[in-house]
Protein backbone atom coordinates (compact mmCIF):
# COMPACT_ATOMS: atom_id res chain seq x y z
CA UNK A 1 0.00 0.00 0.00
CA UNK A 2 2.89 2.05 0.84
CA UNK A 3 4.56 2.09 -2.32
CA UNK A 4 1.42 2.36 -4.56
CA UNK A 5 0.80 5.54 -2.05
CA UNK A 6 4.31 6.91 -3.15
CA UNK A 7 4.53 5.61 -7.10
CA UNK A 8 1.23 7.93 -7.38
CA UNK A 9 2.64 10.49 -5.07
CA UNK A 10 5.89 10.31 -7.38
CA UNK A 11 3.81 10.15 -10.49
CA UNK A 12 1.93 13.11 -9.70
CA UNK A 13 4.61 15.40 -9.34
CA UNK A 14 6.63 14.09 -12.42
CA UNK A 15 3.20 14.97 -13.88
CA UNK A 16 3.01 18.44 -12.11
CA UNK A 17 6.42 19.23 -12.90
CA UNK A 18 6.10 18.44 -16.80
CA UNK A 19 3.24 20.69 -16.91
CA UNK A 20 4.87 23.59 -15.41
CA UNK A 21 8.09 22.88 -17.55
CA UNK A 22 5.71 23.42 -20.81
CA UNK A 23 4.56 26.84 -19.47
CA UNK A 24 7.43 28.29 -17.98
CA UNK A 25 10.35 30.40 -19.68
CA UNK A 26 11.65 33.16 -20.65
CA UNK A 27 8.50 33.26 -23.59
CA UNK A 28 5.25 34.09 -21.55
CA UNK A 29 2.40 31.71 -22.94
CA UNK A 30 -0.80 33.01 -22.93
CA UNK A 31 -3.36 30.18 -23.60
CA UNK A 32 -4.05 27.66 -21.44
CA UNK A 33 -2.40 24.57 -21.84
CA UNK A 34 -5.45 22.75 -21.78
CA UNK A 35 -6.61 24.98 -24.84
CA UNK A 36 -2.99 24.20 -27.05
CA UNK A 37 -3.61 20.18 -26.12
CA UNK A 38 -5.81 20.08 -29.23
CA UNK A 39 -4.97 23.34 -30.99
CA UNK A 40 -1.33 23.21 -32.51
CA UNK A 41 -1.39 26.47 -34.63
CA UNK A 42 -0.63 29.85 -33.32
CA UNK A 43 2.93 31.04 -31.29
CA UNK A 44 2.01 29.83 -27.79
CA UNK A 45 1.40 26.19 -29.68
CA UNK A 46 4.41 26.63 -31.42
CA UNK A 47 6.90 27.32 -28.05
CA UNK A 48 5.23 24.78 -26.23
CA UNK A 49 5.28 22.08 -28.53
CA UNK A 50 8.36 22.59 -30.61
CA UNK A 51 10.59 23.82 -27.99
CA UNK A 52 9.50 22.96 -24.10
CA UNK A 53 7.39 19.60 -24.70
CA UNK A 54 10.63 17.74 -26.36
CA UNK A 55 12.57 19.31 -24.11
CA UNK A 56 10.69 18.36 -20.90
CA UNK A 57 9.35 14.53 -22.39
CA UNK A 58 13.66 14.36 -23.18
CA UNK A 59 13.95 15.31 -19.67
CA UNK A 60 11.79 12.53 -18.34
CA UNK A 61 12.77 10.10 -20.49
CA UNK A 62 16.68 10.76 -20.02
CA UNK A 63 15.90 11.38 -15.67
CA UNK A 64 14.30 8.27 -15.75
CA UNK A 65 16.91 6.64 -17.37
CA UNK A 66 19.40 7.59 -15.21
CA UNK A 67 18.03 6.47 -12.81
CA UNK A 68 17.56 3.23 -13.48
CA UNK A 69 21.37 2.67 -15.01
CA UNK A 70 22.40 3.91 -11.10
CA UNK A 71 20.46 1.25 -9.94
CA UNK A 72 21.59 -1.53 -12.26
CA UNK A 73 25.09 0.04 -11.51
CA UNK A 74 25.13 -0.71 -8.59
CA UNK A 75 23.06 -4.12 -8.25
CA UNK A 76 25.31 -5.55 -10.58
CA UNK A 77 28.77 -4.16 -9.00
CA UNK A 78 27.72 -4.99 -5.79
CA UNK A 79 29.09 -1.28 -4.89
CA UNK A 80 26.96 1.40 -3.46
CA UNK A 81 29.03 4.06 -5.35
CA UNK A 82 29.41 2.53 -8.40
CA UNK A 83 27.81 4.91 -11.15
CA UNK A 84 27.64 5.43 -14.89
CA UNK A 85 30.35 8.42 -14.39
CA UNK A 86 32.00 6.84 -12.39
CA UNK A 87 32.81 3.15 -14.43
CA UNK A 88 33.69 4.68 -17.53
CA UNK A 89 30.24 4.49 -19.63
CA UNK A 90 29.37 8.54 -19.82
CA UNK A 91 33.22 9.21 -20.70
CA UNK A 92 33.01 6.55 -23.35
CA UNK A 93 29.85 7.93 -24.47
CA UNK A 94 31.16 11.54 -24.63
CA UNK A 95 34.09 9.89 -26.90
CA UNK A 96 32.14 7.99 -28.80
CA UNK A 97 29.58 11.14 -29.47
CA UNK A 98 32.88 13.56 -30.15
CA UNK A 99 34.49 11.33 -32.17
CA UNK A 100 31.94 10.60 -34.73
CA UNK A 101 30.78 14.64 -35.09
CA UNK A 102 34.74 15.94 -34.95
CA UNK A 103 35.26 13.11 -37.92
CA UNK A 104 32.28 14.28 -39.70
CA UNK A 105 31.18 10.78 -39.56
CA UNK A 106 27.78 11.95 -38.42
CA UNK A 107 25.93 14.99 -37.26
CA UNK A 108 24.86 15.65 -33.64
CA UNK A 109 21.92 13.93 -32.93
CA UNK A 110 21.76 11.79 -35.81
CA UNK A 111 21.08 7.75 -34.89
CA UNK A 112 25.12 7.16 -36.10
CA UNK A 113 26.11 9.49 -33.15
CA UNK A 114 23.75 7.88 -30.47
CA UNK A 115 24.81 4.41 -31.70
CA UNK A 116 28.39 5.26 -31.41
CA UNK A 117 27.93 6.56 -27.97
CA UNK A 118 26.75 3.36 -26.78
CA UNK A 119 29.32 1.18 -28.56
CA UNK A 120 32.18 3.28 -26.66
CA UNK A 121 30.28 2.99 -23.58
CA UNK A 122 30.33 -0.49 -23.72
CA UNK A 123 34.33 -0.57 -24.66
CA UNK A 124 35.26 1.65 -22.02
CA UNK A 125 33.40 -0.16 -18.57
CA UNK A 126 34.84 -3.57 -20.36
CA UNK A 127 37.96 -2.21 -20.03
CA UNK A 128 37.16 -0.67 -16.56
CA UNK A 129 36.65 -4.24 -15.59
CA UNK A 130 39.27 -5.86 -17.85
CA UNK A 131 41.80 -3.45 -15.68
CA UNK A 132 40.49 -3.39 -12.46
CA UNK A 133 42.48 -5.08 -9.95
CA UNK A 134 39.77 -5.92 -7.64
CA UNK A 135 36.22 -5.51 -7.32
CA UNK A 136 36.11 -2.62 -4.63
CA UNK A 137 38.33 0.03 -4.65
CA UNK A 138 40.45 -1.21 -7.51
CA UNK A 139 37.48 -1.32 -9.79
CA UNK A 140 36.39 2.00 -8.97
CA UNK A 141 39.69 4.01 -8.80
CA UNK A 142 40.46 2.21 -12.23
CA UNK A 143 36.72 3.85 -13.66
CA UNK A 144 38.11 7.02 -12.41
CA UNK A 145 41.35 6.58 -14.21
CA UNK A 146 39.65 5.35 -17.60
CA UNK A 147 37.29 8.37 -17.34
CA UNK A 148 39.95 10.67 -16.98
CA UNK A 149 41.74 9.24 -20.46
CA UNK A 150 38.74 9.10 -22.35
CA UNK A 151 37.80 12.69 -21.31
CA UNK A 152 40.93 13.86 -21.96
CA UNK A 153 40.98 12.37 -25.49
CA UNK A 154 37.51 13.79 -26.10
CA UNK A 155 38.76 17.01 -25.18
CA UNK A 156 41.90 16.90 -27.81
CA UNK A 157 39.26 15.85 -30.29
CA UNK A 158 37.49 18.94 -30.00
CA UNK A 159 40.57 20.90 -29.70
CA UNK A 160 41.81 20.02 -33.43
CA UNK A 161 38.48 19.72 -34.77
CA UNK A 162 36.03 22.56 -34.32
CA UNK A 163 33.15 21.03 -36.32
CA UNK A 164 30.01 23.11 -35.95
CA UNK A 165 27.62 21.98 -33.86
CA UNK A 166 30.31 19.84 -31.79
CA UNK A 167 29.88 21.97 -28.94
CA UNK A 168 32.22 22.72 -25.74
CA UNK A 169 33.71 19.97 -23.56
CA UNK A 170 31.64 21.96 -20.73
CA UNK A 171 28.73 21.01 -22.49
CA UNK A 172 29.42 17.23 -22.82
CA UNK A 173 30.59 16.99 -19.49
CA UNK A 174 28.08 19.15 -17.44
CA UNK A 175 24.90 18.29 -19.81
CA UNK A 176 22.17 20.84 -20.81
CA UNK A 177 19.05 19.94 -22.13
CA UNK A 178 18.62 23.06 -24.05
CA UNK A 179 19.92 20.94 -27.53
CA UNK A 180 16.82 18.97 -27.82
CA UNK A 181 14.42 18.89 -29.94
CA UNK A 182 11.30 16.65 -31.16
CA UNK A 183 14.01 15.10 -33.96
CA UNK A 184 16.76 14.56 -31.26
CA UNK A 185 14.15 12.85 -28.64
CA UNK A 186 12.65 10.89 -32.03
CA UNK A 187 16.48 9.35 -32.45
CA UNK A 188 17.10 8.18 -29.16
CA UNK A 189 13.94 7.25 -27.61
CA UNK A 190 13.63 3.90 -29.03
CA UNK A 191 17.72 3.14 -27.73
CA UNK A 192 16.74 4.17 -24.42
CA UNK A 193 13.56 1.81 -24.27
CA UNK A 194 15.73 -1.43 -25.72
CA UNK A 195 17.63 0.15 -22.25
CA UNK A 196 14.31 -0.27 -20.41
CA UNK A 197 13.43 -3.31 -21.50
CA UNK A 198 16.74 -5.40 -21.13
CA UNK A 199 17.13 -3.09 -17.42
CA UNK A 200 14.00 -4.88 -15.91
CA UNK A 201 15.27 -8.58 -17.41
CA UNK A 202 18.77 -8.09 -15.24
CA UNK A 203 17.06 -6.41 -11.96
CA UNK A 204 15.22 -10.00 -11.69
CA UNK A 205 18.43 -11.59 -11.20
CA UNK A 206 20.05 -9.27 -9.36
CA UNK A 207 18.49 -10.01 -5.72
CA UNK A 208 20.07 -12.96 -6.16
CA UNK A 209 23.41 -11.73 -7.25
CA UNK A 210 23.52 -9.65 -4.66
CA UNK A 211 24.22 -12.53 -2.38
CA UNK A 212 27.44 -12.79 -4.06
CA UNK A 213 28.47 -14.52 -7.79
CA UNK A 214 29.73 -17.66 -6.13
CA UNK A 215 26.09 -18.20 -4.68
CA UNK A 216 23.99 -16.97 -7.43
CA UNK A 217 25.72 -19.76 -9.74
CA UNK A 218 25.02 -22.01 -7.65
CA UNK A 219 21.18 -20.55 -7.20
CA UNK A 220 21.52 -20.72 -11.41
CA UNK A 221 22.52 -17.30 -12.41
CA UNK A 222 25.43 -17.45 -14.78
CA UNK A 223 27.34 -13.99 -13.11
CA UNK A 224 29.25 -13.32 -16.46
CA UNK A 225 26.53 -13.57 -18.41
CA UNK A 226 24.55 -11.22 -16.51
CA UNK A 227 27.51 -8.49 -16.46
CA UNK A 228 27.78 -8.37 -20.08
CA UNK A 229 23.33 -7.65 -20.52
CA UNK A 230 23.81 -5.21 -17.46
CA UNK A 231 27.03 -3.40 -18.89
CA UNK A 232 24.85 -3.56 -22.42
CA UNK A 233 21.53 -2.31 -21.23
CA UNK A 234 23.21 0.61 -18.95
CA UNK A 235 25.17 1.85 -22.15
CA UNK A 236 21.95 1.99 -23.79
CA UNK A 237 20.66 4.38 -21.26
CA UNK A 238 23.83 6.12 -20.74
CA UNK A 239 25.34 6.13 -24.21
CA UNK A 240 21.96 7.71 -25.64
CA UNK A 241 21.46 10.48 -23.21
CA UNK A 242 24.88 11.56 -23.06
CA UNK A 243 24.60 11.60 -27.23
CA UNK A 244 21.84 14.19 -26.98
CA UNK A 245 22.69 15.87 -23.64
CA UNK A 246 26.04 15.32 -22.31
CA UNK A 247 26.93 13.53 -18.96
CA UNK A 248 24.59 14.97 -16.09
CA UNK A 249 26.15 14.24 -12.86
CA UNK A 250 24.87 12.64 -9.25
CA UNK A 251 21.64 11.93 -10.51
CA UNK A 252 22.66 8.15 -11.20
CA UNK A 253 24.41 7.91 -7.56
CA UNK A 254 21.77 9.62 -5.84
CA UNK A 255 18.40 8.07 -7.07
CA UNK A 256 18.77 4.45 -6.25
CA UNK A 257 20.17 5.81 -2.68
CA UNK A 258 16.83 7.27 -2.05
CA UNK A 259 14.85 4.91 -3.76
CA UNK A 260 16.70 2.06 -1.27
CA UNK A 261 15.47 4.30 1.72
CA UNK A 262 11.96 4.64 0.48
CA UNK A 263 11.07 1.04 -0.41
CA UNK A 264 13.94 -1.28 0.28
CA UNK A 265 16.44 -2.98 -1.55
CA UNK A 266 14.50 -5.44 -4.27
CA UNK A 267 15.55 -4.94 -7.59
CA UNK A 268 12.41 -5.02 -9.58
CA UNK A 269 10.86 -2.49 -7.07
CA UNK A 270 14.06 -0.29 -7.15
CA UNK A 271 13.82 -0.23 -11.06
CA UNK A 272 10.26 1.31 -11.59
CA UNK A 273 10.82 3.82 -8.65
CA UNK A 274 14.00 4.79 -10.10
CA UNK A 275 12.53 5.47 -13.20
CA UNK A 276 9.85 7.79 -11.46
CA UNK A 277 12.36 9.48 -8.84
CA UNK A 278 15.05 9.71 -11.79
CA UNK A 279 12.30 11.30 -14.20
CA UNK A 280 10.80 14.18 -11.54
CA UNK A 281 14.67 14.92 -10.18
CA UNK A 282 15.92 15.96 -14.19
CA UNK A 283 12.41 18.03 -14.77
CA UNK A 284 13.12 19.49 -11.76
CA UNK A 285 17.04 20.31 -11.81
CA UNK A 286 15.89 21.42 -15.63
CA UNK A 287 13.46 23.88 -14.43
CA UNK A 288 15.55 25.47 -11.74
CA UNK A 289 18.28 25.21 -14.43
CA UNK A 290 16.69 27.20 -16.97
CA UNK A 291 14.31 30.15 -14.43
CA UNK A 292 16.67 30.65 -11.75
CA UNK A 293 18.86 33.18 -12.90
CA UNK A 294 16.74 34.17 -15.97
CA UNK A 295 17.33 34.91 -19.07
CA UNK A 296 20.91 33.35 -18.20
CA UNK A 297 20.30 29.50 -18.29
CA UNK A 298 22.87 27.30 -15.88
CA UNK A 299 24.51 24.13 -17.22
CA UNK A 300 22.26 21.39 -15.76
CA UNK A 301 24.86 19.12 -14.55
CA UNK A 302 25.68 22.32 -12.01
CA UNK A 303 22.25 21.80 -10.68
CA UNK A 304 22.31 18.21 -10.61
CA UNK A 305 25.82 18.29 -8.59
CA UNK A 306 24.83 20.73 -6.27
CA UNK A 307 21.67 19.37 -4.63
CA UNK A 308 22.65 15.78 -5.71
CA UNK A 309 26.37 16.00 -3.76
CA UNK A 310 24.51 17.58 -0.80
CA UNK A 311 21.64 15.44 -0.67
CA UNK A 312 24.02 12.39 -1.01
CA UNK A 313 25.82 13.94 1.90
CA UNK A 314 22.63 13.91 4.14
CA UNK A 315 21.76 10.59 3.06
CA UNK A 316 24.58 8.77 3.72
CA UNK A 317 24.93 10.51 6.97
CA UNK A 318 21.73 9.32 8.10
CA UNK A 319 21.02 6.33 6.48
CA UNK A 320 24.17 4.41 7.85
CA UNK A 321 22.21 0.77 7.71
CA UNK A 322 21.70 1.01 3.81
CA UNK A 323 24.37 -0.88 2.90
CA UNK A 324 26.17 -2.65 4.89
CA UNK A 325 29.81 -3.10 3.69
CA UNK A 326 31.09 -6.67 4.75
CA UNK A 327 33.69 -7.59 2.48
CA UNK B 1 24.78 -40.76 -7.96
CA UNK B 2 27.59 -37.79 -8.37
CA UNK B 3 30.57 -39.36 -10.28
CA UNK B 4 33.76 -38.08 -9.74
CA UNK B 5 36.14 -39.93 -12.32
CA UNK B 6 40.11 -39.05 -13.18
CA UNK B 7 39.53 -35.24 -11.38
CA UNK B 8 42.95 -33.70 -11.74
CA UNK B 9 42.41 -29.56 -10.45
CA UNK B 10 45.46 -27.04 -9.70
CA UNK B 11 45.38 -23.20 -8.76
CA UNK B 12 48.50 -22.48 -10.71
CA UNK B 13 50.93 -24.31 -8.98
CA UNK B 14 49.76 -26.24 -6.05
CA UNK B 15 48.08 -29.24 -7.02
CA UNK B 16 45.22 -30.09 -5.42
CA UNK B 17 43.47 -32.95 -6.95
CA UNK B 18 45.29 -35.67 -8.77
CA UNK B 19 43.09 -38.36 -10.84
CA UNK B 20 40.99 -38.37 -8.19
CA UNK B 21 37.67 -40.25 -8.07
CA UNK B 22 34.53 -41.19 -5.77
CA UNK B 23 30.84 -41.73 -6.15
CA UNK B 24 28.12 -39.85 -3.90
CA UNK B 25 24.97 -41.97 -3.31
CA UNK B 26 21.55 -40.45 -3.55
CA UNK B 27 19.15 -40.48 -0.79
CA UNK B 28 22.12 -41.16 1.48
CA UNK B 29 23.90 -38.33 3.64
CA UNK B 30 27.29 -38.36 3.02
CA UNK B 31 29.81 -36.26 5.11
CA UNK B 32 33.21 -35.35 3.39
CA UNK B 33 35.67 -34.34 6.05
CA UNK B 34 39.51 -33.35 5.75
CA UNK B 35 41.88 -30.81 7.18
CA UNK B 36 42.12 -26.88 6.00
CA UNK B 37 43.27 -26.72 2.70
CA UNK B 38 42.78 -30.09 2.17
CA UNK B 39 39.91 -29.47 -1.09
CA UNK B 40 36.68 -29.76 0.17
CA UNK B 41 35.45 -26.01 -0.64
CA UNK B 42 37.15 -26.66 -4.04
CA UNK B 43 35.85 -29.93 -4.85
CA UNK B 44 32.14 -28.05 -4.01
CA UNK B 45 33.19 -25.61 -6.35
CA UNK B 46 34.43 -28.21 -8.87
CA UNK B 47 30.78 -30.00 -8.76
CA UNK B 48 28.84 -26.89 -8.28
CA UNK B 49 30.32 -25.56 -12.08
CA UNK B 50 32.12 -22.36 -10.19
CA UNK B 51 35.41 -23.92 -10.89
CA UNK B 52 36.51 -26.29 -13.97
CA UNK B 53 38.39 -29.59 -13.79
CA UNK B 54 42.02 -29.97 -15.25
CA UNK B 55 41.43 -33.02 -16.88
CA UNK B 56 38.55 -35.53 -15.62
CA UNK B 57 35.00 -35.29 -15.53
CA UNK B 58 31.92 -34.93 -12.93
CA UNK B 59 28.31 -36.82 -13.56
CA UNK B 60 25.58 -36.03 -11.75
CA UNK B 61 22.67 -38.63 -12.82
CA UNK B 62 24.27 -39.37 -15.73
CA UNK B 63 24.57 -35.45 -16.92
CA UNK B 64 28.25 -34.13 -17.26
CA UNK B 65 28.14 -30.83 -15.97
CA UNK B 66 30.73 -29.36 -18.18
CA UNK B 67 27.94 -29.52 -20.88
CA UNK B 68 25.05 -28.13 -18.86
CA UNK B 69 24.21 -24.04 -18.76
CA UNK B 70 24.63 -22.76 -15.46
CA UNK B 71 20.61 -22.78 -14.24
CA UNK B 72 20.55 -26.64 -15.65
CA UNK B 73 22.84 -27.34 -13.47
CA UNK B 74 20.80 -25.15 -10.19
CA UNK B 75 18.28 -27.77 -11.28
CA UNK B 76 20.15 -30.79 -10.50
CA UNK B 77 22.18 -29.73 -7.18
CA UNK B 78 21.46 -26.97 -4.59
CA UNK B 79 24.62 -25.80 -2.45
CA UNK B 80 24.63 -23.68 0.05
CA UNK B 81 28.58 -21.98 -0.12
CA UNK B 82 30.48 -21.29 3.00
CA UNK B 83 29.83 -17.92 2.84
CA UNK B 84 26.63 -15.93 0.73
CA UNK B 85 27.22 -11.71 0.95
CA UNK B 86 24.18 -10.31 3.39
CA UNK B 87 24.82 -6.42 2.74
CA UNK B 88 21.62 -4.96 1.46
CA UNK B 89 18.61 -4.70 4.15
CA UNK B 90 16.56 -7.32 2.62
CA UNK B 91 13.96 -8.89 5.20
CA UNK B 92 14.31 -12.86 5.67
CA UNK B 93 11.35 -13.64 3.71
CA UNK B 94 12.63 -11.26 0.80
CA UNK B 95 15.95 -13.77 0.57
CA UNK B 96 13.94 -16.72 0.20
CA UNK B 97 11.62 -15.30 -2.35
CA UNK B 98 14.68 -15.18 -4.36
CA UNK B 99 13.85 -19.06 -5.21
CA UNK B 100 10.66 -18.74 -7.73
CA UNK B 101 7.91 -20.81 -6.54
CA UNK B 102 8.12 -23.00 -9.66
CA UNK B 103 11.97 -23.83 -8.35
CA UNK B 104 10.65 -24.44 -4.79
CA UNK B 105 11.34 -27.70 -3.08
CA UNK B 106 8.29 -29.62 -1.65
CA UNK B 107 10.31 -30.03 1.57
CA UNK B 108 10.36 -26.07 1.73
CA UNK B 109 8.03 -25.41 4.47
CA UNK B 110 9.32 -28.46 6.59
CA UNK B 111 12.67 -26.63 6.52
CA UNK B 112 11.23 -23.49 7.88
CA UNK B 113 9.83 -25.28 10.25
CA UNK B 114 12.79 -27.30 11.67
CA UNK B 115 14.89 -24.40 11.77
CA UNK B 116 12.54 -21.83 13.24
CA UNK B 117 12.74 -19.49 10.19
CA UNK B 118 9.54 -18.15 10.53
CA UNK B 119 10.21 -16.19 13.41
CA UNK B 120 13.04 -14.28 11.13
CA UNK B 121 10.73 -13.66 7.98
CA UNK B 122 10.09 -10.64 8.51
CA UNK B 123 13.79 -9.37 10.01
CA UNK B 124 16.30 -7.51 7.82
CA UNK B 125 19.12 -10.14 7.07
CA UNK B 126 21.81 -7.30 7.73
CA UNK B 127 20.73 -7.12 11.55
CA UNK B 128 20.83 -11.19 12.33
CA UNK B 129 23.65 -12.63 14.25
CA UNK B 130 25.61 -14.81 12.41
CA UNK B 131 24.52 -18.17 12.83
CA UNK B 132 21.08 -16.74 12.25
CA UNK B 133 22.39 -15.51 8.81
CA UNK B 134 24.08 -18.83 7.98
CA UNK B 135 20.44 -20.61 8.98
CA UNK B 136 19.08 -18.71 6.35
CA UNK B 137 21.89 -19.18 4.03
CA UNK B 138 21.37 -23.03 4.66
CA UNK B 139 17.99 -22.84 4.25
CA UNK B 140 18.06 -21.01 1.41
CA UNK B 141 19.76 -23.84 -0.06
CA UNK B 142 17.87 -26.46 1.05
CA UNK B 143 14.41 -24.86 -0.31
CA UNK B 144 15.48 -24.95 -3.76
CA UNK B 145 14.40 -28.25 -5.98
CA UNK B 146 16.76 -30.63 -6.70
CA UNK B 147 18.19 -33.73 -6.60
CA UNK B 148 21.30 -33.38 -4.36
CA UNK B 149 21.93 -30.95 -2.07
CA UNK B 150 25.50 -29.85 -1.15
CA UNK B 151 26.62 -27.82 2.27
CA UNK B 152 29.73 -26.58 2.64
CA UNK B 153 29.95 -26.00 7.00
CA UNK B 154 26.52 -25.72 7.64
CA UNK B 155 27.28 -25.68 11.29
CA UNK B 156 30.23 -23.51 12.04
CA UNK B 157 28.27 -20.97 13.51
CA UNK B 158 25.74 -22.99 15.27
CA UNK B 159 24.84 -24.26 18.98
CA UNK B 160 24.64 -27.10 20.20
CA UNK B 161 20.80 -27.09 19.84
CA UNK B 162 20.25 -25.96 16.13
CA UNK B 163 23.11 -27.94 15.06
CA UNK B 164 21.03 -31.18 16.07
CA UNK B 165 17.50 -29.60 14.26
CA UNK B 166 20.10 -29.10 11.66
CA UNK B 167 21.54 -33.23 11.50
CA UNK B 168 18.00 -34.04 12.06
CA UNK B 169 16.71 -32.13 9.34
CA UNK B 170 19.56 -33.55 7.56
CA UNK B 171 18.70 -37.19 8.20
CA UNK B 172 15.21 -36.44 6.88
CA UNK B 173 15.68 -35.24 4.12
CA UNK B 174 18.33 -37.97 3.19
CA UNK B 175 15.75 -40.53 2.89
CA UNK B 176 14.40 -39.06 -0.39
CA UNK B 177 17.68 -37.01 -1.71
CA UNK B 178 21.34 -36.78 -1.57
CA UNK B 179 22.94 -34.62 0.91
CA UNK B 180 26.56 -34.01 0.87
CA UNK B 181 28.10 -32.23 4.06
CA UNK B 182 31.55 -30.66 4.15
CA UNK B 183 32.98 -30.28 7.73
CA UNK B 184 36.60 -29.67 9.45
CA UNK B 185 35.11 -31.79 12.67
CA UNK B 186 33.72 -34.95 11.60
CA UNK B 187 35.02 -37.22 14.66
CA UNK B 188 31.75 -36.28 16.25
CA UNK B 189 29.60 -36.44 13.08
CA UNK B 190 29.69 -39.54 11.48
CA UNK B 191 27.47 -41.46 13.03
CA UNK B 192 24.82 -39.16 12.22
CA UNK B 193 26.26 -39.94 8.04
CA UNK B 194 25.74 -42.95 6.16
CA UNK B 195 29.09 -43.09 4.37
CA UNK B 196 32.19 -40.23 5.01
CA UNK B 197 34.56 -39.39 2.90
CA UNK B 198 38.03 -38.21 4.03
CA UNK B 199 40.39 -36.03 2.10
CA UNK B 200 43.95 -35.37 3.27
Amino acid sequence: MKKIALYIFFSTLALVLFAVSLRTGIVQIHTSLWHLLTHHSGTDATTVWQIRFPRAFGAALIGAGLGIAGAIAQGIFRNPLAEPTLIGLSSGATLGTIAVISSGAAAYGSRTNAASAILFAVIAALLVQLLAPNKGYGFLLTGIAISAILTALAGILISISPKPGIQSLSFWNFGSLALLNNGTVKIIAPFLEVGFISAFFVSRKLDAYSLGETSSHYIGINPKRLRLIAIISMAFLIGASVSAVGSIAFLGLLVPHIVRLLVGPAHRTMLSFSAIIGATLLLLADLLARTLFQPHEIPLGLITSLIGALALIILLRTQKSQWVAND
Amino acid sequence: MIEIKNLSFSYGKKQVFNDFSTLISNNFATLLGGPNGSGKTTLLQLIGGVQKPDSGSIMINGHDIAKLKTHEQAELRSIAPQRRIFELPFTVQQIFAIIKPKRRAAHAEDVFEALDLYDLFPLKVTELSLGQQQRVSVALALIQSAEYYLLDEPLSAQDSAYTQKLLDLITLLSKTTGILVISHNTGHLAQYFDESIYLS
